[in-house]
C-alpha cells in the first residue's frame, strides 16, 4: 500500500491542533509561495492538478474555482463545507480537529485565488466539540497577524467565521447550506438554467468540502505534477477514506484514488470482524448503490472504476456489513434517516421517503406482501430525476440497489 | 415572560454582524445562544432574535423548527442523544438503547421526572468509526459498551 | 425583448424570450396541472406538478422553472409525461384525505381536477398508514386550514411574506411533518388576509363566511366592480338561484385586472356583499305606511308641486356615471341644486400604500368630473330628493323624498326602493381616471327600480 499523507501528515502528531506545533511541521509555508502568484496562476494550478472536490460529488475544482468573476464589484465569498452529515463519512472532523492549521491555510490561498476576504465554515451543529478545537486554531491564527488586517503582512485581509448549523443533514447540499447561512431553513434552491457561481445573499460564492480545501497547500507546494503523482489519470491525488461496520480496525486512512477496495479494507480496516465473510458495502457514504462481495472484489477506489461496478465514490465512507447482516433492516435504517432527513419542501421526496418508510415497516411488521417490494421500486423511479435536489434521486439508487442485489431477502420477509 | 439576551451575547451578536453580508444571516447564531442561556428556545426568544437581526418572528420560528437541535421545548439538564443509523446499528446500537432505557427507566423522546436526563435517538453523528456513538449536550462518547455507558453516567449523576 | 416562436404540442406560438414557459401554456390554456406556481407569486417549483418534456432534455422540465428560449420543443401531453404526473399526483394524495364528497373545495379543488383527469380516483393507500394532521384550525380572519388537505405548495405563505409582507404564516417543522401554521399564540391579521382562501389551489383553506353555504358547482360567476372605494377592484360576483328562492350572491373573488388590483382584493370589499342583500329596501312608504307604485308616484308628484322653495337633490357618489348624469339633467330640469355632500370627507384609517384608498366612494372621480357640487346650500330647503346619500350630515328639510337601497332610520315622506349595483349596470370611474363597465347581474323576483327606471317613471308622472 503506497503511503500518502496530502491531508494527514500531522493527524499522529501529538498537540498537532496548536499553531506551533503546526508551525514546527511546515503549517503556512506556502503562504509566501502562493501570494507571489496571481490568482489566476493559482487556479491555474488547481486545474491542472485535477483536484476533484472531495464533498461527495467529485467536481473538478479548477473549473469550478473559474466561475467565480475575478473582476466584479460585489464581494466574493467562499462557504467551507464541513456539515459531513453523509451516513458513514466523518472525515472533515479528522481535519477540523487535527490539523486545523491547514484548513485555514487552504481556505487563505482559495481565497486570495477567487479575490475573497470573507471565507466561512459552515459545521454541522453536532460537531461542536471539534468546531471549538478549529475556533481556537482560528483565534491563534488571528493573534499570530496570519489572519485579520494583513495576511501575514502581505496587504491582503482574511476574516475567517465559523458558522454553526444545528442538526439537518441537507444542508450539506451546496444551495441549501448557503439558504442556512442567510439565516434560513436549509431548502436547496431552484438550479440555475446556465453554469454560474453559487451566490450568498447575491453575492458569487464558491463551495467547497473542507478537505478539498485542505488538500490546496500539498498542490501549490508540489505543483499539480506532484499532486498527480498520486491516485489515476481520471481521479489524481488522494481521498480521506473512511471504514466503518463490521471490520475490525474501522477509522480514516488517506489513500491515493485507485486503490483496490478489498485490499484496502483488509489491510487498513483489518479485514471482517470476528472473522466473519464480507457481505456487502455501501462505498461512499449512505446515498450510493451497495455493492456485494463480489462486487467489492473487482471495485477500486476512484471516480471511474465506482461508476463501471455500477456504484459511486461519494464521500469515500465505507459502511461495511457481513455476513449476518440483515439487508431489509439495513434498508429499513437507511430509509428512517432519509425520512427524517428530507427537507419536506418538493413532493415526490417529502412524500416518497416517508412513504417508502411506512412501507419498508410493514414488511418488517410481517404485514407485507410482494406488491409492497414493488411499490419500492415504484417509489424509487417517482422520486428519481424529478425533484429540486439529488437528495431524492439518492434514495432511489439506495431503494433499487438494496431491493436488486438482495431481493431474496426483501422476499423471505414478504412470505414468511 | 420576556426574553433578554445576557450582556456578553448581546457585544457577541454585534460583533458578529460585522462578519456577514446582512444581519439575516444571525439567525442561527442567536437561537444557539439562546438556547444555551435558557436551556430551549422561547417564543418570547424568537421575538428578540427577530427584533435584533431583522427579522420576522415567523421566519425565525420557522428556522426553528427545521433543525433537530433546536428545542421549543425544555429538556433535561443532560440530553442523551443516541445515534440510530446505519454504522451504530451494524456495530451495537440497539445493545446500548436497551441498556439505557433500563438504566435510565426512559423510552427515547422522553425525559426524566427530575428534569435530569432527556434520552433521544439521532441520526448519523459523523462518528461512525467510533459507532456506537452517543452525544451528551455537546460532547461525543464514542465506542460505547454497556460498562461504559454506566460510568459515564454515574459521573452525571455524582455531579448534578 | 424579442418576440420568437416555438412549438408545443406540435403547434407553434410566439412567445417572449425570456418568458417563463408556464405562463404562455397558461395562457393558451395547454392543459398542465400545477398547484405552486401562480403568476402573483412566482416560481418555488415545490409541487413538481408542472412537468413537460423539452426536446434535448434527459429528464422532464418544470414548466413554472423553463425560461423560453429559440427553437424549443416541448411535449405536455403524452404516455410518458403523464406517467410522470400521475405517479406525482399520487404521492400527493398519499396523505390527503379522500374526502370530497364532504370537502368544501370539491369542484373548483386542482388536486380532484387533476386526480379525475388522470385517472386516479380510487387510490390504494391505507387510511391508518397517513401522516395525520390538525383539522379545522382557525387561523383567524374568518379563514379556516385543515393541513391534512394541505398540498404545502406555499402558495399562502408566500401570500403573507411576499405580497402583504405581514409574515403570519409560514411552513413549519421539516420532512412530512411540514405544515403551515401562524406563530403559537398568534392569529392572521391582515385587511387582505382572505386572499390566501382563492389562493389555496385545494381545499386547506376555507372561508368561514363560505364554508358549506354553497357547491360551487351551482355557482355563476359574474364580472362586476367593487364599490367598497375609489380603487374600483375587479371581481367575480359568485351568484345563485335556488328553486323558489331569489336570486342570491355567495360571495365576491377577485377577478385579475393587472391596470387596477392585480389579483387580489381586500376582505373588507369581499365582505362587501352582504350589503346588497341585508336590510333591503324593498317597500315604498308614504308617510310610514307601505304603497303601491301608483300612490307613490302620485304622492312623488305632489310632493313635488307642494308649494315654491329652495330643491335640493343628493346623489351618491357610488352611483353609475350614466345615473349621475341623468340626474343632473333632471336637477337642472327643477331649478333644483344637486350636491353629493362627504365626497371631499377622506378615510384615512381605511386608507392603505396598496389597495385600500381613503375615498370610500367608488364614483367619487365622476362627481369631480360632471361639476358636481360637494357642499350644502345654506339656504331654508323647501324639498329634499335624496338618490341613496347615505346622508349623514343633518339637513332641515320641510319634505323629503329619498330613494334607497337600503333601510335608513331617516325620517322621510316618501321612501322608494333602488336596485344596488348589481341590480343596475353602469360606469364607474376609479381614483385613477380608469373607467370600467359594470353589467347588470342578478335579477330579483321583484326587482326594485334602478335610478334610470324611477327617473323614467316620475318623469312620466310629472309631464
Ligand atoms: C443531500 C446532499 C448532502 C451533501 N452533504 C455534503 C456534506 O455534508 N459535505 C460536503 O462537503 N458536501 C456535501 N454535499 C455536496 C455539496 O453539495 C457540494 O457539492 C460540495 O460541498 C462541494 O464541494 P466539493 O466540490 O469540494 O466537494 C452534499 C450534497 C447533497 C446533494
Ligand atoms: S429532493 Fe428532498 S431534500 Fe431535495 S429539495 Fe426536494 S424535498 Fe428537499
Ligand atoms: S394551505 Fe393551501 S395554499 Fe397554503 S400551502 Fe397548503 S395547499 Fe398551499
Ligand atoms: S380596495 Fe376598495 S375596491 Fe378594492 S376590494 Fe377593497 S374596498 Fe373594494
Ligand atoms: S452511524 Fe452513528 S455516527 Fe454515523
Ligand atoms: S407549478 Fe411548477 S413546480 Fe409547482
Amino acid at each position: 500500500m503506497k503511503a500518502c499523507q496530502i491531508v494527514s501528515r500531522k493527524f499522529h502528531i501529538d498537540q498537532s491542533y496548536r499553531l506551533e506545533t503546526a508551525k514546527e511541521h511546515g503549517a503556512y509555508n506556502t503562504l509566501k509561495e502562493a501570494f507571489a502568484l496571481s490568482p489566476v496562476e493559482i487556479i491555474k494550478t488547481i486545474k491542472e492538478s485535477g483536484l476533484r472536490g472531495k464533498g461527495g460529488g467529485g467536481a473538478p475544482a479548477g473549473a469550478k474555482w473559474m466561475l467565480m468573476p475575478q473582476d466584479d464589484e460585489r464581494s466574493s465569498y467562499l462557504a467551507v463545507n464541513c456539515d459531513e452529515s453523509e451516513p458513514g463519512t466523518f472525515k472533515d472532523r479528522e481535519i477540523i480537529s487535527k490539523d486545523p492549521h491547514l484548513l485555514i491555510e487552504g481556505i487563505i490561498i482559495t481565497c486570495y485565488a477567487i479575490k475573497s476576504h470573507d471565507a466561512y465554515i459552515y459545521i454541522r451543529g453536532e460537531y461542536y466539540q471539534f468546531q471549538k478545537i478549529l475556533q481556537e486554531a482560528i483565534d491563534e491564527a488571528y493573534t499570530a497577524g496570519i489572519l485579520g488586517e494583513r495576511v501575514r503582512g502581505e496587504a491582503y485581509r482574511m476574516d475567517i467565521t465559523i458558522h454553526r448549523g444545528a442538526g439537518a443533514y441537507i444542508c450539506g447540499e451546496k444551495s441549501a447550506l448557503l439558504e442556512s447561512m442567510e439565516g434560513k431553513r436549509g431548502h436547496p434552491r431552484l438550479k440555475p438554467k446556465q453554469k454560474e457561481p453559487e451566490w450568498y445573499f447575491g453575492n458569487p460564492t464558491l463551495v467547497n468540502n473542507v478537505e478539498t480545501i485542505a488538500s490546496i497547500p500539498y498542490i501549490i507546494k508540489h505543483g499539480a505534477e506532484g499532486y498527480r503523482e498520486f491516485g489515476t489519470e481520471r481521479s489524481p491525488g488522494t481521498l480521506l477514506f473512511a471504514m466503518s461496520g463490521h471490520v475490525e480496525t474501522p477509522g480514516i486512512y488517506e489513500a491515493e484514488f485507485g486503490t483496490p477496495m478489498f485490499d484496502y479494507i483488509n489491510y487498513y480496516g483489518g479485514g471482517i470482524r470476528n472473522g466473519k465473510k464480507l457481505k456487502a458495502v455501501i462505498p461512499g457514504g449512505a446515498s450510493t448503490a451497495v455493492l456485494t462481495a463480489d462486487e467489492v472484489a473487482c471495485a477500486t477506489l476512484d471516480y471511474e472504476h465506482m461508476r463501471v461496478v455500477g456504484s459511486a465514490l461519494g464521500t469515500g465512507g465505507m459502511i461495511v456489513m457481513d455476513e449476518d447482516t440483515d439487508m431489509v433492516e439495513a434498508l429499513k435504517n437507511l430509509l428512517e434517516f432519509y425520512h427524517h432527513e428530507s427537507c419536506g419542501q418538493c413532493t415526490p421526496c417529502r412524500e416518497g421517503t416517508g412513504w417508502s418508510d411506512t412501507i419498508l415497516q410493514r414488511v418488517l411488521d410481517g404485514r407485507g406482501s410482494s406488491e409492497d417490494i414493488d411499490k419500492l421500486l415504484e417509489l424509487a423511479s417517482i422520486m428519481d430525476g424529478k425533484t429540486i435536489c439529488v437528495f431524492a434521486p439518492a434514495v432511489a439508487i439506495v431503494i433499487r440497489s438494496f431491493i436488486g442485489k438482495f431481493r431474496d431477502e426483501f422476499e423471505a420477509k414478504v412470505t414468511a | 415572560m420576556s426574553f433578554e439576551f445576557t450582556k456578553e451575547n448581546l457585544e457577541k451578536i454585534e460583533a458578529l454582524k460585522s462578519r456577514y453580508p446582512s444581519p439575516k444571516a444571525l439567525s442561527l447564531p442567536c437561537l444557539w445562544m439562546a438556547q444555551y442561556q435558557e436551556r430551549y428556545i422561547s417564543l418570547e426568544a424568537i421575538e428578540t432574535i427577530g427584533d435584533l437581526i431583522d427579522l420576522p418572528p415567523m421566519e425565525i420560528y420557522r428556522v426553528a423548527t427545521f433543525y433537530t437541535m433546536f428545542n421549543l421545548e425544555p429538556v433535561g439538564k443532560y440530553h442523551i442523544q443516541l445515534c440510530k443509523t446505519l454504522s451504530c446499528a451494524l456495530c451495537g446500537k440497539a445493545e446500548m438503547l436497551n441498556h439505557l432505557k433500563n438504566r435510565l427507566g426512559l423510552s427515547p423522546g422522553e425525559s426524566s421526572s427530575d428534569g435530569a436526563f432527556t434520552l433521544t435517538q439521532v441520526e448519523c453523528l459523523g462518528s461512525c468509526g467510533t459507532a456506537p456513538v452517543m452525544q451528551i449536550n455537546d460532547q461525543y462518547y464514542e465506542n460505547l459498551t454497556p460498562e461504559k455507558i454506566d460510568i459515564i453516567l454515574d459521573s452525571l449523576e455524582e455531579g448534578s | 425583448m424579442s418576440q420568437i416562436d416555438i412549438v408545443i404540442d406540435n403547434m407553434t406560438f410566439t412567445a417572449e424570450k425570456g418568458s417563463l414557459l408556464i405562463d404562455l401554456l397558461i395562457k393558451h390554456d395547454l392543459k398542465v396541472p400545477y398547484f405552486c406556481y401562480h403568476e402573483a407569486l412566482g416560481a418555488d417549483g415545490n409541487c413538481r406538478m408542472c412537468m413537460v418534456e423539452i426536446e434535448g432534455q434527459k429528464r422532464p422540465q418544470i414548466a413554472c422553472d423553463t425560461l423560453i428560449k429559440e427553437e424549443m420543443v416541448v411535449r405536455t401531453k403524452g404516455e410518458n409525461i403523464d406517467g410522470v404526473r400521475r405517479d406525482i399526483l399520487e404521492l400527493e394524495l398519499i396523505n390527503h384525505p379522500i374526502d370530497c364528497p364532504v370537502c368544501d373545495q370539491a369542484g373548483e379543488c386542482k388536486l380532484q381536477d387533476f386526480y379525475m383527469d388522470y385517472g386516479l380516483y380510487e387510490s390504494n393507500i391505507k387510511q391508518s398508514d397517513k401522516v395525520h394532521h390538525r383539522k379545522h384550525i382557525d387561523l383567524g380572519s374568518s379563514v379556516i386550514l385543515d393541513q391534512e388537505r394541505c398540498v404545502l405548495c406555499a402558495r399562502c405563505t408566500r401570500f403573507t411574506s411576499d405580497i402583504t409582507k405581514t409574515h403570519e404564516l409560514g411552513i413549519i417543522g421539516r420532512g412530512d411533518h411540514a405544515c403551515v401554521s401562524t406563530m403559537p399564540g398568534k392569529k392572521l391579521d391582515n385587511p387582505y388576509a382572505m386572499n390566501i382562501v382563492d389562493l389555496c389551489p385545494v381545499g386547506a383553506l376555507t372561508s368561514k363566511d363560505f364554508r358549506f353555504q354553497q357547491r360551487v358547482w351551482f355557482l355563476t360567476s359574474s364580472p362586476s366592480i367593487c364599490h367598497g372605494c375609489a380603487k374600483g377592484c375587479n371581481i367575480f360576483i359568485d351568484h345563485n338561484r335556488e328553486k323558489y328562492k331569489d336570486e342570491t350572491i355567495y360571495r365576491f373573488r377577485p377577478r385579475e385586472n393587472q391596470q387596477v388590483n392585480g389579483f387580489f382584493i381586500c376582505d373588507e370589499g369581499r365582505l362587501s356583499y352582504k350589503k346588497l342583500q341585508d336590510n333591503r329596501q324593498l317597500d315604498m312608504i308614504l308617510n310610514g305606511k307601505s304603497c303601491e307604485e301608483a300612490e307613490a308616484l302620485e304622492a312623488y308628484r305632489n310632493l313635488l308641486e307642494a308649494g315654491s322653495g329652495k330643491i335640493v337633490i343628493l346623489a351618491d357618489a357610488n352611483l353609475y356615471t350614466e345615473e349621475l348624469e341623468m340626474i343632473q339633467i333632471y336637477a337642472q330640469k327643477l331649478g333644483a341644486t344637486l350636491s353629493s355632500p362627504m365626497v371631499s370627507d377622506l378615510d384615512d384609517a381605511f386608507a392603505d400604500e396598496w389597495l385600500k384608498s381613503s375615498q370610500r366612494a367608488s364614483n367619487a372621480k365622476a362627481i369631480e368630473k360632471l361639476g358636481i357640487m360637494t357642499d350644502l346650500p345654506d339656504e331654508k330647503i323647501a324639498l329634499l330628493i335624496n338618490f341613496n346619500h347615505p346622508n349623514t350630515v343633518s339637513i332641515d328639510a320641510e319634505r323629503v323624498i329619498s330613494f334607497r337601497t337600503n333601510q335608513q332610520k331617516e325620517p322621510a315622506d316618501l321612501i322608494l326602493p333602488l336596485a344596488v349595483f348589481s341590480e343596475s349596470s353602469g360606469t364607474l370611474t376609479n381614483e385613477d381616471g380608469i373607467e370600467q363597465y359594470c353589467p347588470k347581474v342578478i335579477t330579483r323576483n321583484d326587482p326594485a327600480p334602478t335610478v334610470i327606471e324611477w327617473m323614467i317613471r316620475c318623469q312620466e308622472e310629472v309631464e
